[in-house]
């Protein structure tokens, strides 16, 4: 009989959220099964639930036949579950060796590590999966890919049947990424049932075998993934058709004079990095990650030393010290990374949208609590942010709503904003959500705005942005116009030796 | 289950959850302190703990932990902290006393003495934002250069206060009971209160203590949030100091030293976690007031000072325990 994983009717609530209803299907071994759906569909809850990090109200989780209750995550990793979170779980400074076997070290008859044997299995593991890690390598110094490399093979050391992937591409390179496809068709032969968690479609249709997609906690529809399409997934994920979402945006087509004007701007990441930004324009930047974009973001917005160079920004020479100066002329940043640098997860919307503001929403040093509220109003208002109260923790929204809290405190009637940066804006966000975004960087540039795109995914910059810079090791390798760009030309400027 | 929403109890009603263990404790001292611990002596006045003359006790107690509360609240919140406030206080006594009885006037006595504070919180700051010491480490060290310069000046002696305003300040009471120099403490929390609650400076502290990184890519400078608390916290200490001078009517070597951990074991019992980024000055308040009753009641039902120490380090193992649970709760709603 071949192994299987079964999910029967798990519910489970949070405090004003169904956040589970009555999920069941079935994995089988030997095949790849994708859980798609929009960010807060249930996903990362049914892989808490399978991992024992939390247990469901109802239902069960049955393996081979044997209903299992997991009441923590050991239990889960005993009967052969293991989770590869987007979140690496692996001791930076520890080797290879010692972050494969941890929790589990072999011992010698005296009770101490048992180094030999160690090695030996840890060679044999490297082998399968064919990598060139050397095993005493604090894995803290690896690349990102090989890093969730150590955990898969965690995951194999720990002869695991079930193999869960939560979002493992999102930071991987292509090249990265075929390596990590390799290993899981490899998985997928040695006979595991794995479950494959994504936003990227193109990477569902690439790997897995089945796809269950799952909206609001319920579970729509199952497919075979060789008989279904884009188009019917997202139909079946946001319950409408995206699919044409670039050709009906309703674009900016007054492009006003310069605005930015960055000449030979070097930091230590940064190569005379030169480029012109118009009012009104959508400045798309692309290249593969480490490329530098972000750094040029930050080294603009004052966050960064430059080391030389200059920036004109609205006319005049500028140099920022500190981020507090690039705001007061006029350029704003969305983050890269949304939790650690763009909110705080703890306070509230109302206080995340007035941060730049504090002074103008203060008569004397008191804050006026009637104007701040009137901002922050205005700003879920106009993002429509899903939210009951404007005193909701940012830390309880979706990943889209947080986004959107973000655009909020830029782009409210307090604020002046002549330059938005967006870094990532649609990382880890649904799709329904990211068409609303591509929406809104086309009106702010309407409005007269311009706006630098950073994204690493090349459909989104080159369909979004008017204009894309491609990027490569600190430099910029080239530069296109949307009409002429094409996912081929880009990314090979990206990857430019 | 039963576990999670027992914390979710705690956390979203932690306020209350203290105000009930300080009614809890002063039913508790009230019983312990009657000679056959029966409710009866308790209602015809035969607890000691209750007794007006003790229950001055607790409130002459407040002017020393409201000063060094505040300071260490606001530093907290904003994510530091600060272990040299026992040590700067002390400093600021013993150089108040020592000043005035050199001849210095009493106003620029006061002055350098505040001058000394906030500039030993400044080097707290600068150690903390410049030499990037965690500012548990950079505060002891700080800490421990105040208590050398105390013991060079006292140079094993105690200095007599001579300077009548002073000592006024130290004695006096309104309505017959209340300390000024309580009240003039209480009056600084307020506007500590005011500030961090009402005003931009007091968001900016929460924001900070929330996630300096964002902070600062939103326009706000946590390092000079950093500087300034740290020497607000200092200058605080300096009041400290000279009320306890002012009180005492001398200076001693000893000084405030043992408050180093007062104010944190305050925050923490009022709801202020390690951190930073949330609790208030209301919490504060409640949590000193927690602070002082418990060893107050514990010397009036006769508890060994040794005794006393180990019962303190258990109630800051509560208010830890507690905080844990608000931290685990907080965990939960995430999905």
């Amino acid at each position: 009989m071949s192994k299987y994983l079964e999910f029967s009717g798990i519910s489970k609530a949070f405090p004003g959220v169904q956040a589970l209803d009555n999920i069941s299907f079935r994995a089988e071994s030997g095949r790849v099964l994708a859980l798609l759906g929009e960010n807060g569909a249930g996903k990362s809850t049914l892989l808490k639930i399978l991992s024992g990090d939390i247990s469901p109200d109802s239902g069960s989780i049955i393996i081979n036949g044997k209903t299992q209750v997991f009441t923590s995550p050991h239990q889960a990793i005993q009967a052969g579950v293991s989770v590869i979170y987007q979140e690496r779980q692996i001791v930076p400074a520890l080797s290879v060796i010692e972050n494969i076997f941890c929790g589990d070290l072999p011992k010698t008859r005296f009770g101490m590590i048992d180094k030999r044997t160690l090695r030996r299995k840890t060679e044999e593991i490297l082998k399968v999966f064919g990598l060139p890690i050397d095993p005493d390598e604090p894995v803290g110094r690896l690349p990102v890919a090989y890093q969730q490399m150590v955990e898969v093979m965690k995951a194999y050391r720990r002869n695991s049947d079930i193999i869960c992937f939560d979002e493992p591409t999102a930071p991987l390179t292509d090249s990265e990424i075929n390596v990590l496809f390799d290993i899981i068709n490899q998985l997928k032969k040695e006979g595991k049932i794995i479950i494959y968690v994504s936003h990227r479609l193109a990477e569902i249709f690439k790997v897995t075998d089945d796809i269950v997609v799952l909206k609001d906690g319920k579970l729509v529809k199952t497919f075979k993934t060789s008989e279904t399409n884009q188009q019917e997934l997202i139909r079946a994920m946001v319950g409408r058709d995206v699919g044409d979402t670039y050709k009906n945006l309703k674009r900016n087509d007054k492009i006003g004079d310069v605005l930015l004007e960055v000449k030979d701007l070097c930091t230590d990441v940064l190569d005379h990095v030169s480029f012109t930004l118009r009012r009104g324009e959508v400045l798309g930047l692309a290249g593969l990650v480490g490329a530098g974009r972000t750094e040029v973001a930050r080294a603009i917005f004052g966050a960064d030393r430059i080391t030389s160079g200059e920036i004109i920004f609205d006319g005049k020479k500028v140099h920022f010290k500190e981020p507090k100066d690039a705001i007061k002329a006029g350029i704003a940043l969305c983050p890269e990374d949304r939790k650690d640098q763009g909110l705080v997860l703890f306070r509230s919307i109302r206080e995340n949208t007035t941060m730049p503001i504090l002074k103008k929403i203060s008569k004397w040093i008191f804050i006026n609590r009637q104007e701040e509220r009137k901002v922050t109003e205005e700003a879920v208002t106009k993002f429509t942010i899903r939210t009951p109260s404007i005193n909701k923790l940012v830390r309880e929204l979706s990943g889209g709503n947080q986004q959107k809290v973000i655009l909020g405190r830029w782009t409210n009637s307090l604020i002046q904003t002549k330059l938005l940066i967006l870094d990532e804006p649609t990382k880890g966000i649904d799709v329904g959500t990211k068409a609303e975004i591509y929406q809104m960087v086309c009106d702010f540039a309407r409005a007269g705005l311009s706006v630098i795109f950073i994204s690493s995914e090349l459909p989104e910059v080159i369909n979004v942005a008017d204009r894309i810079i491609v990027m490569h090791n600190g430099k910029i390798t080239g530069s296109v116009l949307r009409e002429d760009a094409t996912e081929e030309n880009v990314l090979s400027l990206a990857m430019l030796e | 289950m039963k576990k999670r929403s027992f914390s979710r109890i705690i956390s979203q009603n932690r306020i209350i959850v203290m105000i009930l263990l300080l009614l809890a404790e002063l039913v508790v001292f009230s019983l312990l302190s009657t000679p056959n611990r029966s409710v009866a002596e308790v209602f015809s006045g035969e607890s000691i703990f209750i007794k007006p003359k003790n229950l001055r006790n607790i409130i002459n107690a407040l002017p020393l932990s409201v000063f060094l509360t505040t300071g260490v609240a606001l530093l907290m919140i904003s994510g530091r902290l600060d272990l040299s406030t026992g040590a700067n206080g002390t400093l600021c006594s013993m150089l108040t006393a020592f000043f005035l009885r050199e001849g210095v006037p009493l106003i620029p006595t006061l002055l350098i003495v505040m001058v000394v504070g906030a500039f030993i919180g400044f080097i707290n700051a600068a150690l903390v934002n410049e030499l990037r010491v965690a500012p548990f480490i950079g505060t002891l060290a700080t800490s421990s250069l105040a208590t050398g310069f105390t013991y060079l000046i006292a140079n094993k002696k105690t200095i007599d206060l001579t300077n009548p305003i002073l000592k006024a300040y130290g004695k006096e009471v309104v309505l017959g009971f209340f300390p000024v120099s309580a009240l003039v403490a209480i009056i600084i929390m307020i506007i500590a209160g005011i500030v961090l609650h009402k005003t931009h400076l007091g968001r900016k502290i929460y924001l900070v203590g929330g996630n300096p990184q964002a902070s600062m890519l939103s326009g706000i400078n946590p390092r000079k949030v950093s500087y300034m608390l740290f020497t607000l916290c200092g200058l605080f200490s300096a009041f400290a100091g000279i009320t306890f001078v002012a009180r005492q009517q001398s200076a001693n070597m000893q000084g405030i030293s043992a408050a180093r951990f007062q104010g944190i074991t305050a925050a923490v019992l009022g709801g202020i976690s390690f951190g930073g980024g949330s609790g208030g000055m209301a919490g504060a308040f409640v949590g000193l007031l927690i602070l002082n009753t418990f060893s107050n009641g514990l010397t009036v039902i006769g508890f060994s000072p040794f005794l006393q120490n180990i019962a303190q380090g258990l109630l800051l193992i509560f208010a830890l325990t507690l905080d844990y649970f608000q931290k685990e709760q907080s965990q939960k709603i995430l999905k």
